[in-house]
């Protein structure tokens, strides 16, 4: 108050009677508004009586939404990964209780219901209007329907009403892509806006389901229906028919999924396999996974809890999770250096098993004690030479290796078709500054130029840089919808992608570094060469393995032997045939051993089920 | 026997001789005429019915209460009680829950709504203001005034929760108009307020959108908003001059009518008692607000004048919405029918707001003794 004006008295009596004055004028206000309200209700009530009154009489028509079949979806070959199937649901509509805890105990009598089913609809109810239904029991069993029928009567409020229900044939197979449907909340109605929309009980909540949502849900539509004074229908008078769910048609391959899982044989991880030359994800898995069909009716609390073991059977490693690449990174390194200049495919570098930074004491080893020997491009692959790498990076230097990786898309989202994909981290200058307001020494640029250090890649990420290698250069969106159709009646309409992007336009400097790839798989020295072994077709490809403990301190440990949370990620990418790819893998064995025992089989696996003739179909 | 008696009657006497008596009688009316409709819009629900009495008793006890706090107690916490519910308001952001939008805070034992606090602390503390600014207010003051007003709103509406946003705001420029801003001046905010109707539509929320253009054209929304207000207005236009008779209502029997025991309350009252009881209870409440107003001009000073002042036409601002929306005559906004409406915190809030007018009453100028 001291910074107002002190000059400026206050004359109490002026505001008192100035009070008068506005209260006054108010209360006119305020009268004012009032008869305007009465004038309104007197047209409504006295002068458009009649016309209300008839309105009322005849008021025997309600509109009933009507909600359309949920889009199909089917793998590249039309084999069926979600579909609908009829059942039956209990429903309550509140305000036609009367007293809901008695028709609650008497439904019990009934119905098999749990503790969770009537939290479930206690819950929901608050989250409706009283007017409108509120799904109490979905998927009731004919047992159930037949002891309702009979029961019906005592029930009023209660209706049993006929529903498509999702299903999930291959059950975990595809659980990482096509995720599932849950019942709808509050939040996914408040989100959705529109308020037909809560005439639906099922909404996408992850993965295909989730993304494309608005594709496959279709449009809602109404019925007026006449009823009887009971409020009882009897005859439909007009129509707005719903708009069904478009069908999808995933890129995705049942046969070659199913090949994936088998190949891990058990083993926890990741993988993906890309057509090179589309973009389009062939198979996608992510181990362990869940069965879908769990959560389609709201899943139980012991499910769930089983879901929240260590090894995350929810999380999408390809999507969601990421790791240091390791030496899957050497082949974009040495691209990067032919690239720039700084190094031909000839050039050698001498390997001692040691490398040093001017003026470090601190060595940077390789895997081989006693190291390589003269290595060129070519070899540098074949034995994965750490130290070729070292120099290589420390030539280029960070700031062009970051734009480089930039251009090909690390530290970046790779645009697939599921929601909540990481970016990953692509070491730099600026990030180091921004995430730990540190400076970037000279060690860093050694560590990151073996996938070691800061880095994170996705394996999605990997696939598309990999693919990239496999298709001249050309780098392309990975996406798992190749096409929809809107309707029954309508035609199958491929789902346009993006152009792919040129990003290394030498052809000699792929070449050359695709050349070291297939030495890594078939030449004497290559550190896959056993996963090849015997294969009849040429395969291109890179091992690399990351350490979750200091090499130093376990230097000649058996990676078995480490405590199981401590254990390597293998990794290996690559593609075949050589000639003229079709597929390019990438595969993340977690806690596993090195890239060449434990991850290149896997893709030796993978690539075979989609390169040599096929065996069987799996059953769904 | 006779001293119970006797302590009975000096207690009661106690609590009611600081009441102005016509005001609460006037709201006795009006609670009653709500448990009547309630009976027949909840379709006999006794525990509903029940529940609303108990509400209703739960804030006549914090009336009687407040009315024996003096309005100079009331100013000495006004600046706390505003932080505090500021406080609260911004808890729940963190810890809020709710159905469509954020707005209760779980305390365990019940759930609060901070806006609803904010009805009461906002007028109290721009009154606390006030009544040591030099009036009639100018740009200073009325900066500060937007301050403590601004504030609170914009949290409010962020929740999103429009409506009760809409009244606190209300409330404000009440307090703000009856401290006598001068004239030329409420035409320049007015002008400034048209102006920025188009920029305040971009800040709107999708649903509040369809909620106005649901209100411009009633057809396009058949199964949501606009079937309501169809069916209300259906409901009172065939109440007609007298009424369809208690319990009688076919629309809202029939759940043509939705939320019949809340928001479309009053379109119940409309069809069972006709335009006679719309007249009817529309006076009660032009009455409540009228005498709430002789109170404030009678008050000892400044702060007690404003705050009454501002409870009664903010009180207003309840009617005249609710009415005019389920008449189709405004669009449709959250805001209950204030003592008809079926709903436990407005009714206790709109209650503890007229106990500080009865406090106000029981101590202005010229006190009989």
């Amino acid at each position: 108050m001291r910074s107002l004006p002190r000059r400026k008295l206050k004359n109490l009596h002026a505001e008192a009677a100035q009070f008068q004055r506005r209260a006054f004028v108010g209360f006119v206000a305020i009268a004012v508004a009032m008869l305007g309200l009465a004038a309104g209700y007197f047209r409504l009530q006295v002068l458009q009586h009649e016309e209300y009154q008839l309105r009322s009489e005849a008021n025997r028509i309600k509109p009933r939404p009507i909600v359309p079949a949920r889009g199909l979806i089917t793998d590249r070959n039309g084999r069926l990964l979600a579909d609908n199937v009829p059942a039956y649901r209990l429903e309550i509509v509140a305000e036609q209780v009367r007293d809901l805890d008695a028709t609650l105990a008497g439904l019990a009598e009934l119905v098999a219901l749990d503790d969770e089913d009537i939290a479930r609809f206690r819950e929901a109810r608050r989250a409706t209007r009283a007017f409108r239904p509120v799904p109490l029991k979905l998927r009731l069993s004919e047992a159930e329907l037949a002891r309702l029928a009979v029961n019906r009567h005592r029930f009023p409020g209660v209706e049993v009403v006929p529903y498509l229900t999702r299903r999930y044939p291959y059950g975990e197979l595809f659980a990482h892509i096509i995720g599932y449907v849950g019942r709808v909340d509050a939040d996914d109605l408040a989100a959705m806006g529109d308020s037909r929309n809560s005439a639906l009980t099922h909404i996408g909540k992850a993965g295909i389901e989730r993304y494309y949502e608005d594709r496959l849900r279709g449009e809602i539509g109404y019925e007026e229906v006449e009823t009887n004074v009971e409020g009882r229908a009897l005859g439909v008078l007009r129509r707005i028919p719903a708009k069904p769910g478009a069908d999808l048609q995933l890129t995705v391959d049942a046969r070659l999924q199913q090949a994936m899982v088998d190949a891990f044989e058990g083993q926890h991880g990741a993988a993906v396999a890309i057509d090179p030359k589309t973009g389009e994800i062939l198979a996608m898995v992510s181990l362990p996974a869940y069965d879908p069909n769990l959560f389609i009716n709201g899943i139980s609390h012991r499910d769930w809890q089983a879901l929240q073991a260590p090894s995350r059977p929810l999380f999408n490693r390809n999507v969601l999770g990421g790791a240091p690449p390791g030496s899957t990174i050497k082949p974009f390194m040495a691209l990067a250096a032919l690239e720039a200049g700084t190094r031909t495919p000839g050039q050698r570098t001498f390997s001692s098993g040691e490398f040093f930074l001017p003026g470090q004491a601190r060595g940077y080893r390789d895997w081989r004690p006693g190291g390589h020997g003269w290595v060129d491009l070519n070899e540098s692959l074949a034995q994965s030479v750490n130290s070729y790498y070292f120099q290589l990076a420390v030539e280029l230097g960070v700031d062009r290796l970051d734009a480089f990786f930039e251009r090909l898309g690390f530290g970046q989202p790779t645009g697939i078709d599921l929601a909540g994909e990481v970016s990953g981290v692509r070491p730099s200058r600026d990030w180091k500054r921004r995430t730990y307001n540190q400076n970037w020494f000279p060690g860093d640029t050694v560590n990151a130029a073996i996938g070691q250090g800061y880095w994170v890649t996705s394996p999605l990420q990997l696939a598309r840089a990999t693919a990239m290698l496999a298709d001249d250069g050309v780098m392309r969106r990975p996406h798992l919808l190749r096409a929809s159709q809107a309707g029954f009646n309508q035609p199958m309409r491929p789902e346009p992608q993006p152009e792919g992007v040129q990003v290394i336009g030498n052809a000699a400097h792929l070449a050359a570094v695709n050349a070291g790839l297939e030495s890594v798989m078939h030449g004497p020295t290559g550190t896959a060469r056993a996963a090849a072994a015997g294969s009849t077709y040429r395969m291109a490809g890179k091992t690399g393995t990351t350490q979750r403990v200091s090499r130093r301190g376990t230097e000649r440990m058996d990676p078995k032997q480490l405590p199981y949370h401590l254990r390597h990620q293998a990794w290996f990418i690559g593609f075949a045939p050589v000639e003229a790819p079709t597929i390019a893998v990438v595969v993340l064995v977690e806690h596993g051993g090195s890239g060449s025992t434990a991850a290149a089989p896997v893709a030796r696996r993978i690539m075979d089920a989609w390169i040599l003739p096929p065996a069987e179909e799996p059953a769904p | 026997m006779s001293l119970l008696l006797r302590l009975a009657r000096d207690l009661f006497s106690r609590l009611f001789e600081k009441v102005d008596l016509p005001l609460l009688l006037a709201l006795l009316g009006l609670m009653l005429v709500s448990l009547v409709v309630l009976a027949s819009a909840s379709g006999d629900n006794a525990r509903l019915v029940m529940s609303q009495g108990a509400r209703f008793g739960v804030g006549l006890v914090a009336l009687l209460l407040l009315s024996r706090v003096t309005p100079g107690k009331l100013r000495l916490w006004t600046p706390l009680a505003y932080a505090g519910s500021l406080v609260l308001l911004a808890a729940v952001f963190v810890f809020g829950t709710g159905r469509s939008a954020n707005l209760w805070l779980n305390l365990g034992v019940f759930y609060l709504q901070p806006g609803e606090l904010l009805k009461l602390t906002v007028p109290m503390m721009l009154a606390w203001f006030l009544h040591a600014a030099p009036l009639p207010p100018g740009w200073r003051v009325l900066g500060v005034c937007g301050a403590i007003l601004g504030l609170p709103v914009a949290m409010i509406v962020m929740q999103p929760d429009l409506g009760t946003g809409m009244l606190v705001a209300a409330s404000g420029v009440f307090a703000v108009f009856l401290a006598g801003i001068a004239w030329w001046r409420i035409a320049l905010f007015g002008g400034l307020g048209l102006a920025a109707l188009p920029i305040g539509w971009q800040f709107l929320m999708p649903y509040q959108r369809d909620r106005i253009l649901t209100f411009l054209n009633p057809e396009n929304d058949p199964l949501g908003a606009g079937w309501n207000i169809i069916q209300s207005k259906i409901a009172i236009g065939s109440g007609g001059l007298t009424g369809k008779g208690w319990g009688q209502g076919s629309q809202s029997h029939l759940d043509f009518l939705p939320e019949h025991t809340t928001d479309f309350v009053f379109s119940v009252l409309s069809e069972e008692f006709g335009w006679v009881g719309v007249v009817t209870v529309l006076a009660i409440y032009l009455f409540i607000i009228g005498r709430c107003l002789w109170i404030a001009t009678q008050a000892r000073d400044g702060y007690a004048r404003l705050l009454a002042g501002t409870v009664a036409m903010t009180f207003s601002v309840y009617v005249v919405v609710n009415g005019g929306m389920v008449a189709g005559l405004l669009p449709v906004v959250g805001v209950p029918m204030p003592l008809l409406s079926f709903g436990g915190t407005s009714a206790v809030s709109l209650l503890v707001g007229f106990g500080m007018v009865m406090s106000v009453h029981a101590h202005r100028k010229f006190m009989a003794s």
